[in-house]
C-alpha cells in the first residue's frame, strides 16, 4: 500500500552539483588540452590574465542569473558597467577618497536597478523592453558627461590593486570569491533566494502563499545593478579610465556565462556556481584562440557553437536522457 | 487523418463485443518510479471501461501511452489486431484513439474555435477562415448541447467550461476510442451531466469509452465494465452490475473505508471574520460570517462568484464596497499579504495557474508559505525545512520519491495535495479551501476531511467552496448558496436537502457564459 514510504531509487536531485562537476571537468580539459598545444598557456602570466579576463564577467553572470531565474533579463549590465566607469573616475578626480568614491559608484548601479524594478512592477514594461532602453541611454548619458573622451583616473593606489595579487592569485579573482560566497548563501540557503526561483516558476502561485513578488523582483534588478556597478569600479581600476563605451557586448557574454551555467531562460532553474564556471570556460576559449592564433571572428563563431551545444546536452539530461 | 487510418486497416465492423484495443504488458517507467507494471487488458468495442485507483496508481500514465504522448518502457498495444507503435500523438489521432487529458492541454489565449480545429484549421489559399470555423464549432457546441460561446478567447472561460471544449475537440475527429481522464472533476453536476449525456451518446454510435474517475457513483452510472489499479498493478475488471462500491474501494487501497464524509461538530465560536455587504468583481452584496469551529460552505454553479469573492477576501482583488471585520474589527485587507498577517489562508482553485510552482521541487512548494518561519533573519534551517516537508508528504500520503521531486513529476491527486498542504503547517485562523479534493483519491480525501476536524478543533474556521454537492452538504455546518454573484440561500448542516439546494442555486434558466469564476 501507499502509505509507507514508496521505494525510491538514489535520490535525483544531486543534478546541480553533478552539473557543475561536468563543467568543472570541462574546464579541467580545455587548460590541460591548451597547456599541451601551447607554451605560453600555462604561463603564470597568463593563468593571472586570463583570471582577470574571467572575473569581470563572472560577476556580472552572477548578477545577471538571480535575474534570469524570476523569468527576466537585463541586457543593461554593460552599459552600466561603462557607466560606473565614468562615475567613479570623476569622483576619485574630484577629490573624493577612493573608498567614499567606490561606495558612491555602487549606490548608482542600486538606483539603476531599483529604476528597472520600478519599469518593470509599476509600469508594467516587459524587462527585455525596460533594460534595453536604460542600455542605449545609459552610454548617451555617459558621453554627455565626458563630452565622448576618456577621462584618465590620477589615483595609482587605486589602479594598482586589480594589477595585484594576494596569495599569488591576482585581486580581482579575490573579488568573484567575494562575491560568489555570499550569492551562493543567499540564494542557495536564505528565504529571498527560494522567492527568486518561486516567482520565477509562478508568480501568482508565489503571490497567493505570500511571498512579495514586487519586492523578490525589485531585489534581483537591484543586485545585478549593484554587481554591475561593482564590475565597473574593477574596470575602471584595470585600465585606469572612464570611459562610457567601455564593456561593449558584456551584458551577451554574462547571459551565455549564466545559460553555460545551467541557468534557463524560461526562470526558475539556476546556480551560483553554474555561472561562475561558465565565465571561465567563455574566457579560457577567447584566451587559448588568442594564443592558437584563431582569427577573432572564429573566436565568436565558437563561442556560439558552444552555447548551443551545452545548453543542448544540458536540456537533454534534464528530460531524463 | 482518419482516411489514413482507413487505408491501412479496412474500417472496423463494430460488432459490439469485439475486442477493439488490447494491452500485453504494458509497462511504464519514470526516472525514480515504476508507474505502470505489466499490465494485460482488452477493451471491448462499444463499451465504457472505467478505470479506478488511488492518485499515483498509474491510470494518467496508461493515458499517455494510448494516445502517444509518452513512449513506452516494453510492452505491445494491439490495435484491432495489429499492434500500433503509438509514438506520437499524431499516430494514435490517426487510428482514432482520442483523450480528454486530466489537466486541459489546449491553448489558452486562442478562440475557442482555434482551439476546435487546431491541426487541422479550415483555410482557403492558406487563408484561414476564421468565421466559418466559428460558425461551424458553435454548431458542433450547441449540437452536443453546451451553452457556451465559440467566439471567446479559451482562457476567458473556467476551468470546467475548457474541460467540456476539450471533450467537444475529441469528438470531431472521426473518434472510435476516446479516452476522459477525470472529466467531471471541475464540472458542476449541471455540465457533468452534459457530459454524461455526450458520452452515451458516442457510446450509442459505437464508441468506445475510457473513463477515469474518483467518484464512484458516476462509475456506477456510466460504466459498462471497471478495471481497478494499484501502484500500477492491475488488481481486477469487473462487470460493473456484478460489484460494489466498497469492493471496488478495497481493491483500490486494499483497505476499506466504513466513512468518507469525517465530520466533527463543534460548538462555533467567536466570529473570525465577516464581510458586510462586500461587492467587488463578480459578486456583489455578499455578507456572511465565519465563526471559530465551523466550516462555511459556499455551493453554486462555477461561474457563480464563490471564488471572486473569497479571492477578495484574501485581498488579491479590490473590493468595491462593504466591509472586512476581523474578529470583530473592521480591517483593511488590501493584499494577500495582509490577508496573511492577519491569519488567513488560501488554497486556490486552479492548482496549474494558482496553486504550483510546477518546475519547483515538491518540498519547496510545500514550505513556500512558511519559509519566513523556519529561517532566521538570513539562513533557512535545513533541517526544519526537510521536517516541514517531510510531515505534509507523510501526512497527506504525498506519492513522491522524495521531496526533492520536481512537483509537474507527480500525479495530479498528489499535486493537489501540496496545494492543500502548503497550509497546513502555517497555523492560520481561517482557512479557505477552494475545491481542495478536486481529483484527490476516496482514501485521502477521508483524511483531508479529517484534517479539516483537527484544524478546527484547534479553533480555526474553514470556508470550502465545492462544485460537488455531496461533499460541502455533508461537511458544511453553514452553507450558502450563490447564484451570478449573489448570496441567494443560507442553511444549516443537513437542513435542506439536495434537489432544493440544486434549484437554488440553478434558479431560473440559465443564460450564456462569457466567462468568469
Ligand atoms: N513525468 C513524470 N516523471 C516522473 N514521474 C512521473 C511523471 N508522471 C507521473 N509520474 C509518476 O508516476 C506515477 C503514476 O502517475 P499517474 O499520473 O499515472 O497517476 P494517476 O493514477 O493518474 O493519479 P491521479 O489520480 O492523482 O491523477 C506517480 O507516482 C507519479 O509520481
Ligand atoms: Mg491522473
Amino acid at each position: 500500500m501507499s502509505t509507507e514510504a514508496i521505494p525510491a531509487e538514489k535520490p535525483k536531485r544531486n543534478y546541480n552539483a553533478l552539473f557543475g562537476l561536468t563543467l568543472l571537468a570541462l574546464l579541467v580539459l580545455l587548460w590541460i588540452i591548451l597547456s599541451v598545444a601551447t607554451p605560453s598557456f600555462a604561463s603564470a602570466n597568463n593563468i593571472s590574465n586570463l583570471l582577470r579576463q574571467g572575473s569581470m564577467i563572472a560577476i556580472l553572470a552572477v548578477g545577471q542569473t538571480f535575474v534570469i531565474i524570476t523569468g527576466g533579463i537585463d541586457l543593461s549590465v554593460g552599459a552600466v558597467v561603462g557607466f560606473a566607469t565614468v562615475i567613479v573616475a570623476m569622483l576619485i578626480n574630484a577629490g573624493v577618497p577612493v573608498f567614499i568614491a567606490i561606495l558612491l559608484t555602487l549606490l548608482v548601479g542600486v538606483a539603476i536597478g531599483m529604476f528597472h524594478g520600478f519599469g518593470i512592477v509599476r509600469m508594467g514594461l516587459p524587462p527585455f523592453i525596460i533594460t534595453l532602453a536604460t542600455l542605449t541611454s545609459l552610454r548617451g548619458i555617459g558621453l554627455l558627461m565626458t563630452n565622448g573622451n576618456s577621462i584618465s583616473i590620477n589615483n595609482d593606489a587605486f589602479q594598482l590593486f586589480s594589477r595585484s595579487s594576494f596569495l599569488g592569485v591576482p585581486n580581482l579573482f579575490w573579488m568573484v570569491i567575494l562575491v560568489g560566497i555570499p550569492a551562493y548563501i543567499f540564494l542557495h540557503h536564505s528565504r529571498w533566494g527560494r522567492y527568486l526561483f518561486s516567482v520565477g516558476s509562478n508568480a501568482e502561485a508565489s503571490r497567493l502563499s505570500g511571498v512579495n513578488v514586487q519586492r523578490t523582483i525589485y531585489m534581483a534588478y537591484t543586485l545585478s545593478g549593484l554587481c554591475a556597478a561593482f564590475v565597473g569600479v574593477l574596470l575602471a581600476s584595470r585600465i585606469g579610465i572612464g570611459n562610457p563605451t567601455q564593456a561593449e557586448g558584456w551584458e551577451l557574454q554574462a547571459i551565455a556565462s549564466s545559460v553555460i551555467g545551467g541557468t534557463s531562460l524560461f526562470g526558475a532553474v539556476g546556480s551560483v556556481h553554474g555561472p561562475l564556471l561558465g565565465a571561465f570556460i567563455l574566457a579560457t576559449i577567447n584566451n587559448g584562440a588568442n594564443l592558437l592564433n584563431v582569427n577573432a571572428f572564429w573566436q565568436r563563431i565558437i563561442t556560439g557553437a558552444l552555447i548551443i551545444v551545452i545548453v543542448y546536452f544540458d536540456g537533454l539530461r534534464r528530460r531524463g536522457k | 487523418m482518419t482516411s489514413t487510418a482507413q487505408e491501412l486497416h479496412p474500417a472496423p465492423t463494430l460488432e459490439p463485443g469485439r475486442t477493439i484495443l488490447e494491452l500485453k504488458g504494458l509497462e511504464k517507467r519514470y526516472p525514480g518510479t515504476h508507474a505502470l507494471k505489466p499490465v494485460d487488458l482488452a477493451f471491448k468495442a462499444g463499451e465504457i471501461h472505467a478505470i479506478v485507483g488511488e492518485n499515483g496508481a498509474g491510470k494518467s500514465t496508461l493515458i499517455k501511452l494510448l494516445t502517444g504522448v509518452m513512449p513506452r518502457t516494453s510492452g505491445d498495444v494491439m490495435w484491432e489486431g495489429h499492434p500500433a507503435a503509438l509514438a506520437t500523438p499524431h499516430e494514435a489521432m490517426a487510428l482514432g484513439i482520442n483523450a480528454v487529458h486530466q489537466e486541459v492541454v489546449l491553448c489558452r489565449h486562442l478562440t475557442v474555435a482555434a482551439n476546435m480545429f487546431l491541426g487541422e484549421e479550415d483555410s482557403r489559399f492558406g487563408i484561414l477562415q476564421q468565421r466559418a470555423m466559428v460558425r461551424q464549432a458553435q454548431k458542433i457546441i450547441d449540437d452536443l448541447g453546451f451553452d457556451l460561446p465559440a467566439h471567446v478567447v479559451l482562457g476567458d472561460l473556467t476551468i470546467g467550461q475548457q474541460q467540456l471544449i476539450a471533450a467537444a475537440r475529441a469528438t470531431v475527429r472521426g473518434t472510435k476510442f476516446l479516452i476522459f481522464d477525470e472529466p467531471t472533476a471541475y464540472l458542476t453536476r449541471k455540465e457533468a451531466d452534459q457530459l454524461f449525456t455526450l458520452i452515451r451518446r458516442l457510446k450509442g454510435e459505437g464508441v468506445t469509452i475510457i473513463y477515469i474517475s474518483h467518484r464512484m457513483e458516476e462509475v456506477f452510472e456510466l460504466a459498462d465494465r471497471v478495471s481497478v489499479l494499484r501502484d500500477g498493478t492491475l488488481v481486477g475488471t469487473r462487470t460493473i452490475s456484478e460489484t460494489s462500491e466498497p469492493e471496488l474501494v478495497r481493491m483500490m487501497i486494499n483497505r476499506s473505508i466504513e466513512q468518507i464524509y469525517h465530520k466533527e461538530h463543534f460548538t462555533p465560536g467567536a466570529a473570525i471574520v465577516e464581510a458586510r455587504n462586500l461587492s467587488g468583481k463578480g459578486f456583489e452584496n455578499v455578507s456572511m460570517t465565519v465563526r471559530a469551529g465551523e466550516i462555511v460552505g459556499l455551493y453554486g454553479l462555477i461561474g457563480a462568484g464563490r471564488s471572486e469573492f473569497v479571492t477578495t477576501l484574501y485581498g488579491r482583488h479590490r473590493k468595491s464596497a462593504g466591509q472586512i471585520l476581523w474578529q470583530g474589527k473592521p480591517v483593511q485587507v488590501n493584499s494577500e499579504h495582509d490577508a496573511i498577517r492577519l491569519g488567513m489562508a488560501l488554497a486556490p482553485e486552479s492548482r496549474r495557474d494558482q496553486g504550483l510552482c510546477l518546475n519547483l521541487p515538491v518540498g519547496l512548494n510545500l514550505n513556500l508559505p512558511i519559509y519566513k518561519r523556519i529561517s532566521n533573519n538570513l539562513l533557512i534551517s535545513n533541517a526544519q525545512e526537510k521536517t516541514e516537508a517531510d510531515r505534509q508528504i507523510a501526512d497527506l500520503r504525498i506519492k513522491t520519491p522524495t521531496r526533492n521531486a520536481l512537483a509537474s513529476s507527480l500525479s495530479g491527486g498528489n499535486q493537489q495535495k501540496i496545494v492543500i498542504g502548503k497550509w497546513l503547517a502555517h497555523g492560520a485562523k481561517l482557512f479557505i479551501f477552494d475545491e481542495p479534493t478536486v481529483g484527490v483519491d476516496v482514501g485521502t480525501k477521508a483524511e483531508i476531511y479529517r484534517l479539516f476536524g483537527a484544524l478546527l478543533s484547534k479553533g480555526a474556521g474553514i470556508i470550502l467552496i465545492s462544485s460537488y454537492l455531496p461533499e460541502v452538504y455533508e461537511l458544511a455546518d453553514t452553507l450558502h448558496v450563490f447564484r451570478r454573484g449573489k448570496l441567494v440561500a443560507t442553511q444549516g448542516f443537513r437542513t435542506a436537502d439536495h434537489e432544493e439546494i440544486l434549484t437554488q442555486a440553478l434558479a431560473e434558466k440559465q443564460e450564456k457564459l462569457g466567462g468568469q469564476t
